[in-house]
């Protein structure tokens, strides 16, 4: 029997994934290293800056042991610079990840790089994953892969260290969000034709695909049952076709 | 107090009922006045006859201002007409509004007319030509008032919003300097209330009206609330005055009061009743004053001023009410004790230097010190200002300290200044005394006493504490262990040191040590075992953290200017001979305290011409560094040994990539050198010192300067939110990390620098490290281990350059540089030569590889002989 689960991630999975993403905090009590499964933290010795992953920053943050800097693109000027984009700039195209790191040489194996996606201690963190796209040190005006979860997590548990005014940037992730939901949606509706149904993802972020994969596939997998009785009348006729020609060729033989 | 004037000077039924105004001529020979008939009377000092009638001019004219030669009003029916005094004719209009004009100011040189009419925005119009118009328009409401400060630099204009915008004149087009909210009210533009805006004549701070009935003194250079004179009206204010000298002010209310005020101490020294009015002008030089009111009446007042307080007429340019005078602050200290005001050669140019950056600060326009270099040739002996424009300006500045003595310019050399590292000047009523990593020490000064707040940064290592002080506490230092005061002499009492550790096992160790008299302190530094004060008798004394007097010297080096200390070691740096270009060499030594050994005996301060230095610290590794007035971050190494220092350049932040756009102006206060970043705070607009709330602290990684940044971003620009003020304040973080990746990705020779700097910070940190270890007598192994990684990241760092090298290389044309990196490589054991000769194999550069073997089979000799020059 295979699992009642649909398929994919659901959007409380991918949630819970985007806590991996490192968040840089700014802690207001000593804490010395922890031994985690994905790695040790820094050390915290305020009021030096350290970058936690965003599960235990919330942690710290509501046992008031620290502060969380919001990452750069979730400031209202960059989130409105991002709906600029996606809604005169390039109506079709979500806005662009964030650029890729440059591959940095490995000095275990010289004239090689290492994998994009490891980081120094050897580690190699899940593609969607980028270090630090999520600091304080983030590029601004790229939406990260977890961007929607992270922000809706800060500004839920840390709206006070948002700098801006919380109901802007809410505003404004709001906007964005039906922006981009509208896309993915319309997505749908260039399945038709030859050649359709083709649709870039780049720039999707994760909660979005979660939240859209149901709603696409069973909307393609209803397109594909609709059309699968004209399909198979087409391959019928070509399978005839072939059939006629090859018994001419044999005649010609 | 008497309210009575010998004879009451009679009402002059000058206009009809109606807005009347009135202003001196700047050299007092006529006063102006104007009202609601079509007449301007004109009347002569010290003639009690007629006055002259100009009956050629407008209906309703509601403003005035008069220079030498002519004077201008503003009328109802939005015209600004110039009227020539020496014909006592209409002139010509300078310039027609759509809704009535309610202010004209002209500034001190007479050039420029502003004006201010019912409409958004205000005008300047040049008086001779009047094709030559300014625009203001960042305010969003009619302005009411408007007045240049007695430079001319910047114009204060009040606006019906309750907002007092700052403009500077020096830029062009003139901009916004600074809003300064929550002062003045929302008074409508053609209310009787006054919300003027008047000056001090020393230009520093100007008074306004509050709704609250009081005056309030307002700081120019950081919009700060400083003394006000308070309690004195039961009406809204209607008109305000500085006397010629700055040293009264008069003031008029709605309830049927003039009072005069004595500036040092706000108190009332005069009450007179007189109704309705609604502007008083004091006459340039004389005893007297004249006002008007709504009625039309000009009363001439001869004799304002009671004679107990004539006097005070007479004095020279008085200082602005400041509850801290930024300018007493710098010359206390330095020489005072030396009764320096008398001697003829007496340094003037750091004064006078001092004075101008407290009058310029953020206002950096571009011509903004251009008057400050002719040298007002016209003496203002009595400090009237009536020599006109440039020697007016001038006299603002020369008569508050001594008279310069124009003999001794030839050869004045400039003293640094003495400075407390960490802390910031008095700003309104408040001060950091001290902003370090552990954590932040203020003062609030609450007129009898302070409130000083020592918090931390790590909230459950310490508690944060606040106290009383009736010392005036003034200077801090503060670290793990404790916090450490000085108070200055006051009055009596000599000065004060006061300890206080943050953690006990007895009842009580605070300690309190009083300072000779006479002596104050200068800069005091706080380590894990000493306490170290400078004091202006050019003594260091330095004492345990239990207040034992440990040892006190004079320094060979004086005057000091500021010490620092780390563990055993003690820091001070002191004016030393004159240099070149006339200003003092600091000379600075380093010695163990108690090995009692010197490190460095009075060596130079490496700074470049003209440059001082900003801040004196120890890295948490424990070098000392200095941050200069150009911004860059210097380190000294090799200071263990005497006379072997260096001066490394970490940082230039001018060359950081945040500025390299041109587009942001920001400097950064220095906090401290930790985990080999720079932590610091950065300061927009102008400012000179962070104020409160207290922003957040920034880190940028050394960048030792190689090239200048990176000119990138011609596509990030499209990209970047238009506001990059707004979006740094967000994101204070350091560089942007994405301008430095697309060309990171993009460009091998990038990639080379960050190679080259990442070597060249690294072999830094070794020889420091090193430099640690061989004073230790017995090294750690977990020192040694650290050293040894440090030698293996440099040649690691090494190999990806020759990795680099190979990779860009086509041929064999950068092999030469190849084989260089190789020959750079510290590792003895030829492992690392090994995985090089493997490199280039790789890339197939067989002519290096080879090469690379010679290197490593002769190796063994050859590198035993560098050994020794390394480090």
């Amino acid at each position: 029997m295979a699992l009642p689960l649909p398929p994919g991630l659901t959007p409380a999975e991918v949630s819970f994934l985007a806590e991996m993403e490192l968040v840089t905090v700014i802690p207001r009590q000593r804490l010395d290293s922890i031994e985690l499964l994905s790695g040790k933290t820094p050390p915290l010795r305020p009021p030096h800056r350290a970058d936690l992953p965003l599960w235990l920053a919330l942690l710290l943050k509501k046992q008031r042991r620290a502060n969380i800097l919001p990452p750069p693109w979730l400031h209202p000027d960059s989130l409105r610079e991002i709906i600029h984009q996606e809604t005169t700039v390039d109506p079709q195209a979500f806005s662009e990840p964030p650029p890729a790191r440059h591959p940095r040489a490995d000095p275990a194996r010289p004239g090689r790089t290492l994998p994009i996606h490891q980081d120094d201690d050897g580690f190699i963190l899940s593609p969607p994953f980028r270090p630090g796209s999520c600091t304080a040190d983030a590029p601004v005006g790229f939406l990260p892969y977890h961007w929607l979860e992270v922000a809706e997590m800060l500004l839920a548990h840390a709206a006070d260290d948002i700098g801006a005014p919380a109901g802007e940037v809410r505003g404004l992730l709001r906007d964005l969000v039906e922006v981009r939901a509208a896309k993915l949606r319309n997505s749908t509706s260039v399945l038709e034709g030859f050649g359709g149904g083709l649709m870039s993802l780049r720039g999707v972020g994760a909660m979005e695909l979660a939240e859209s994969r149901g709603f696409v596939l069973s909307v393609v997998d209803g397109v594909r049952k609709i059309g699968a009785s004209t399909e198979a009348a087409r391959r019928e006729a070509e399978e005839e076709e072939e059939g006629a020609d090859a018994s001419d060729e044999d005649m010609g033989l | 107090m008497a309210s009575l004037i010998a004879s009451r000077p009679r009402a002059r039924p000058a206009h009809t009922h109606g807005t009347t105004r009135c202003a001196y001529t700047p050299d007092g020979t006529r006063l102006v006045t104007v009202g609601s008939n079509n007449t301007i009377r004109l009347y002569k000092t010290g003639f009690d006859g007629e006055p002259d009638n100009i009956d050629d001019c407008q209906e309703q004219n509601l403003a005035v201002a008069a220079a030498n030669t002519f004077f201008v009003a503003g009328a109802e029916d939005g015209t600004v007409s110039y009227y020539s005094l020496d014909t006592l004719v209409f002139d010509r209009f300078l310039l027609r509004c759509s809704l009535p004009v309610r202010d004209v100011a002209l500034s001190p040189d007479g050039k420029w007319c502003a004006v201010a009419s019912d409409e958004l925005t205000v005008r300047l119009v040049n008086v001779e030509d009047t094709s030559r118009l300014k625009t203001l328009r960042e305010h969003k409401a009619p302005a009411k008032h408007l007045s240049f400060d007695p430079s001319g630099h910047v114009l204060a204009l009040s606006c019906t919003d309750g907002i007092i915008y700052i403009y500077s004149m020096t830029a062009d087009p003139p901009e916004l300097i600074r809003k300064v909210d929550g002062v003045i009210g929302r008074v409508d533009s053609d209310s009787e209330v006054s919300t003027r805006v008047a000056w001090h004549p020393d230009g520093r701070a100007f008074a306004v009206p509050t709704p609250t009935r009081d005056i309030q003194v307002v700081s120019k250079h950081d919009g700060e609330k400083q003394r006000a004179f308070a309690h004195g009206h039961e009406g809204h204010i209607t008109a305000l005055a500085w006397s010629p000298n700055g040293a009264l002010l008069a003031t008029a209310g709605k309830d049927k009061k003039i009072l005069i005020w004595l500036a040092k101490d706000q108190s009332v020294i005069a009450r007179y009743d007189y109704a309705n009015v609604i502007d008083i002008a004091w006459h340039p030089t004389q005893n007297l004053a004249s006002f008007t009111t709504s009625d039309g009446e000009v009363y001439i007042c001869p004799e304002f001023v009671p004679e107990m307080f004539e006097n005070m007429l007479r004095l020279p340019k008085q200082p602005a009410p400041f509850i801290h005078d930024p300018r007493e602050e710098i010359t206390n200290g330095r020489r005072a004790d030396a009764g320096a005001h008398n001697i003829p050669s007496r340094p003037r140019r750091p004064l006078d230097d001092d004075l101008d950056d407290l009058l310029d600060d953020g206002f950096g326009g571009p011509g903004g010190d251009e008057d400050m270099d002719d040298d007002g040739f016209v003496v203002d002996d009595d400090g009237a200002g009536y020599t006109l424009n440039a020697a007016r300006k001038r006299a603002a500045e020369d008569d508050l300290g001594a008279y310069p003595n124009k003999r001794s310019a030839y050869f004045q050399p400039q003293v640094h200044p003495p400075f407390q590292p960490g802390s910031t000047p008095w700003r309104g009523n408040r001060k950091y005394l001290c902003l370090n990593l552990v954590g932040v020490v203020w003062t609030v000064d609450q007129d009898t006493h302070n409130t000083v707040t020592v918090e931390f940064y790590d909230h459950a290592f310490h508690r944060d504490f606040h106290f009383t002080d009736t010392f005036g506490y003034d200077k801090a230092c503060l670290n793990d262990k404790g916090t450490l005061f000085a108070a200055p002499p006051k009055d009596d009492r000599p000065a004060v040191i006061f300890y206080r550790p943050h953690e006990t096992w007895v009842q009580r160790t605070d300690w309190r040590i009083e300072l000779p008299k006479g002596e104050s302190v200068l800069a005091l530094s706080l380590s894990d075992s000493f306490v170290t004060v400078t004091t202006s008798a050019n003594y260091v004394r330095i004492y345990t953290l239990f207040g034992i007097p440990y040892r006190v010297y004079r320094p060979k080096s004086t005057p000091i200017v500021t010490c620092a200390s780390w563990k055993d070691y003690v820091l001070t740096m002191g004016n030393g001979p004159v240099g070149p270009d006339g200003q003092c060499r600091l000379l600075y030594s380093i010695q163990d305290i108690k090995h009692d050994e010197m490190c460095q005996n009075e060596d130079t301060v490496a700074l470049p011409e003209g440059a001082s230095v900003q801040s004196v610290f120890f890295s948490d590794q424990g070098d000392p560094c200095i941050y200069d007035s150009t911004g860059t971050l210097l380190t000294l190494l090799h200071w263990r040994q005497p006379s072997r220092a260096v001066w490394i350049p970490l940082l230039d932040t001018k060359l950081l990539p945040r500025l390299a756009s041109g587009r942001k102006h920001e400097t950064y206060f220095p906090i401290a050198v930790a985990d080999n970043k720079f932590h610091c705070i950065i300061l927009k607009g102008g400012e000179k010192y962070p104020y409160f709330p207290r922003p957040l602290l920034s880190e940028f990684d050394f960048s030792i300067p190689l090239t200048s940044a990176p000119r990138g971003g011609k596509k990030k620009d499209k990209r970047r939110p238009d506001n990059p003020d707004d979006e740094d304040e967000f994101m204070l973080s350091g560089p942007s990390a994405d301008e430095e990746e697309e060309e990171d990705s993009t460009s091998p020779e990038s990639e080379s620098l960050r190679l080259s700097q990442s070597y060249l910070l690294l072999s830094l940190s070794y020889s420091q490290l090193a430099d640690q270890l061989s004073h230790n007598k017995i090294p750690s192994v977990s020192d040694r281990a650290r050293l040894a990684r440090l030698q293996l990241d440099i040649d690691k760092t090494l190999l990806q350059m020759l990795a680099l090298e190979c990779r860009i290389s086509n041929g064999d044309e950068r092999s030469m540089r190849a084989l260089e990196i190789v020959k750079l490589m510290r590792d003895r054991t030829g492992k690392m030569l090994e995985a090089a000769g493997k490199v280039a194999e790789r890339y197939g550069k067989r002519v290096l590889g080879e090469k690379i073997k010679e290197l490593a089979e002769k190796g063994g000799d050859s590198d035993r002989d560098e050994d020794e020059e390394d480090y």
